[in-house]
């Protein structure tokens, strides 16, 4: 059972949501402030912290900072409503995910998944989240900022799960993933049905990356169902 | 914590700033309309005309004078002249004998023009006008020395009505008399070439000076009304330079200190619109978390999208009240891709409008800007089109430098007074946009917000097919 760790100031919601997640079959310790946090970090063997961007005393950024030094403990932030500086902070310090509050205790509960999965394999991954920048084919992507940049320089505009599709096959590269496998690491991304949604969003993609679906020569179909994007990485 | 009246005016009420622009927006084409066709708009140009019609004036007043005074001194000239040949000529002939005169005269070099006679009688012709050239000739005959014996009886000096032929007709102390005709040659006021020269070099430096002068001066009026216009769309604009003459450093103090008082009063309400959304956030994610422990399922659900529209209505409040202090950098961005993105959203969020959805337009198509906060202005406004329209018809054109995007929807439109008033935060149109269908009513004052501080804008208007229209323009 993988061990949570909750850090906010408000003892209501961190009453409310230990019981949620424990219902949800987690193990949960909560706790008020970035003090308590780093007296409870050698207590328990954490699995995933929730941390509240705003503190009182030391803040969420802080203790952020303070945990990377300490473990790469996946982070799901709680930020303000769309406050795109913090949030952008957050992904550069190195946070696994952020979700705006007030959030749907069902999305988080998703995200926190998603980056239990993701983050199980991260010995194999190619890209830690952290990187300032990937590039491939001329294109550009920064994790950090969550945007894509074309040859010129250029953002291009991706929807979330465009985002999440292009990291999982940039992480992956030249290698062949199956529809289940991106099911399964973008599940909990998106809400809705995402089973035929993966092939909507591959072509989504390749027309952003201005891949010819029929010639696509970034993002190749693998004939018996599956994508690979074939590019020579480089992480900077 | 309270919702402040102000806030929930649906008359926006609470923004003067965006009221008056919107007043003056009405009237400017109003006041155009009332001038004469040929009286110039600018106040430069009217000042300069102005300035212009005067110096026209002036100058012509004083070339007259200038003419004036310069006939004046060539008659004179000419009338001392002509006394004192007139006189030197009688004085030669009066001392021949009576017999010869007429011989005499007739051998003489009289001057040009000038002819003499010998008659019985003076001549019919009227008296010299005006009187003083009479005197003036009477004065000149007199400078010529005339022994005593020899002096005229009588001098008649009469001349034709214009002056141009003076006839002297001067009586022999013996018997007869000397008639001369002498003409006076017509006055040249504008005799001199380089007075004339002088004259236009002088105009032409005056208008110059005093076209320099009123672009001077009316500069800080036109700055006036820039800075005027920048605060309008950004209160951050930079404050105007406080220099120059006292009255222009007195306007460009006013002016900053009201855009100061403008900019205190943004911040202040931007403040407490902001702590109102934080202070809301902690109890809407409590009570988030409470439904989750609902065993109803239906109760659960409806709790929960209560919690969701208030939780949207509280994210367009802070995002309506943060706008002018957001922090987003601007990028270079592709257009195209922002608008596929916001289209590819909406799709996803409603699936069975997926078919309603489309995009026209170049495949690429690069600007500059805020790249979140224009999503959220088009993402509104598709939003919107999908909500009461039931479709959303992206079509993306570059004309004059500026990126066209106009939403289409299948709606029932919109009441054609209502185009500019659905622009006020917080308003609704009756009926077809109630509050069943929910919403905020900020998510059309966002996206001009957001789309008047990139320099652009949106309206609406109604298809002739029916259905609504946002027309988007932004600096391509």
């Amino acid at each position: 059972m993988p061990h949570i760790l909750i850090v906010d100031d408000d003892r209501e919601i961190r009453e409310l949501l230990a019981r949620f997640l424990e219902r949800n079959r987690f193990r949960v310790t909560a706790v008020r402030d970035g003090r308590e946090a780093r007296r409870n970090w050698p207590l328990g063997h954490y699995q995933l912290v929730v941390l509240d961007l705003m503190l009182p005393g030391e803040s969420g950024l802080d203790l952020a900072r303070w945990l990377r030094t300490q473990s790469d403990v996946p982070i799901v932030m709680l930020t303000a409503m769309g406050e795109e500086t913090d949030r952008i902070i957050g992904l550069e310090l190195g946070a696994d995910d952020y979700v705006p509050k007030p959030f749907n205790p069902r999305e988080l509960l998703a995200r926190i998944r998603a980056v239990l999965r993701r983050t199980s394999e991260r010995t194999e991954k190619l890209v830690e989240p952290a990187a300032k920048s990937v590039r491939f084919s001329g294109w550009t992507l920064e994790p950090s900022r969550r945007r894509l940049l074309n040859p010129d320089g250029v953002e291009v505009a991706l929807t979330g799960g465009e985002y999440d599709l292009l990291v999982a096959l940039v992480e992956r590269a030249n290698r062949v993933l199956t529809r289940d496998m991106l099911l399964d690491l973008l599940r909990g991304r998106q809400a809705g049905p995402f089973d035929r949604a993966i092939d909507v969003a591959i072509s989504r993609l390749r027309r952003k990356l201005e891949d010819d679906g029929r010639h696509a020569q970034l993002i190749k179909t693998v004939r018996g169902g599956g994508y690979v994007l074939a590019a020579d990485i480089d992480r900077g | 914590m309270f919702w402040p009246p102000t806030l929930i005016a649906a008359d926006g009420s609470h923004l003067p700033a965006r009221a008056a622009e919107q007043a003056t927006e009405q009237e400017k084409p109003a006041a155009k309309r009332r001038l004469p066709p040929a009286w110039p708009h600018s106040l430069a140009n009217r000042t300069l005309l102005t300035l212009l019609l005067g110096l026209v004036v002036v100058q012509a007043a004083g070339l007259t004078i200038h003419a004036f005074d310069r006939i004046e001194l060539q008659r004179f000239a000419e009338l001392r002249e002509i006394g004192i040949r007139v006189m030197s000529i009688y004085r030669s002939v009066v001392a021949t004998s009576v017999g010869e005169r007429a011989v005499t005269l007739k051998e003489m070099e009289l001057g040009p023009g000038v002819t003499g006679a010998i008659a019985d009688n003076p001549p019919a012709v009227p008296e010299l006008t005006p009187p003083p050239y009479l005197g003036q000739i009477r004065v000149n005959m007199g400078l010529v020395p005339v022994r005593a014996a020899n002096r005229a009886r009588e001098v008649q000096i009469r001349g034709t009505p214009w002056s141009e032929m003076i006839v002297v007709a001067m009586e022999f102390p013996d018997q007869g008399w000397l008639v001369l005709r002498v003409p006076v040659p017509r006055p040249r006021p504008w005799h001199s070439p380089t007075f004339l020269l002088a004259f236009v070099l002088m105009t032409v430096a005056a208008a110059v000076l005093s076209f320099w002068a009123v672009r001077r001066l009316t500069r800080p009026v036109s700055l006036l009304a820039e800075a005027a216009e920048r605060l309008g769309r950004d209160v951050n604009a930079p404050p105007l330079p406080e220099t120059g003459p006292d009255e222009v450093i007195r306007a460009a103090v006013a002016f900053n200190t009201m855009a100061a008082r403008i900019r205190r009063f943004v911040q202040d309400r931007t403040f407490m619109i902001s702590a109102i959304g934080h202070d809301l956030r902690t109890p809407i994610t409590r009570l988030k978390l409470r439904a989750e422990f609902i065993d109803d399922d239906e109760q659960r659900h409806k709790f929960m999208a209560d919690l969701d529209e208030l939780d949207a209505m509280v994210s367009a409040t802070l995002v309506f009240g943060r706008d002018t202090a957001d922090t987003e950098p601007a990028v270079a961005f592709d257009l195209v891709a922002l608008l596929r993105t916001v289209l590819d959203d909406c799709a996803d969020a409603r699936p069975e409008r997926a078919d309603a959805l489309s995009f026209t337009g170049p495949t690429h198509l690069t600007v500059t800007g805020r790249i979140l906060a224009l999503k959220r202005s088009f993402a509104n406004l598709v939003g919107n089109a999908v909500k009461y329209g039931d479709a959303a018809r992206v079509t993306l054109n570059v004309a004059d430098g500026q990126a066209v995007v106009t939403v289409e929807d299948d709606g029932p439109g919109l009441p054609p007074d209502e185009l500019e008033r659905i622009f006020e935060p917080f308003y609704r149109v009756e009926d077809s946009r109630n509050r069943e269908t929910g919403g905020t009513g900020l998510g059309l004052p966002i996206a001009r917000n957001i789309l008047r501080a990139h320099g652009g804008d949106v309206v609406l208007g109604n298809r002739a097919g029916g259905g609504a229209r946002a027309v988007v323009t932004l600096p391509a």
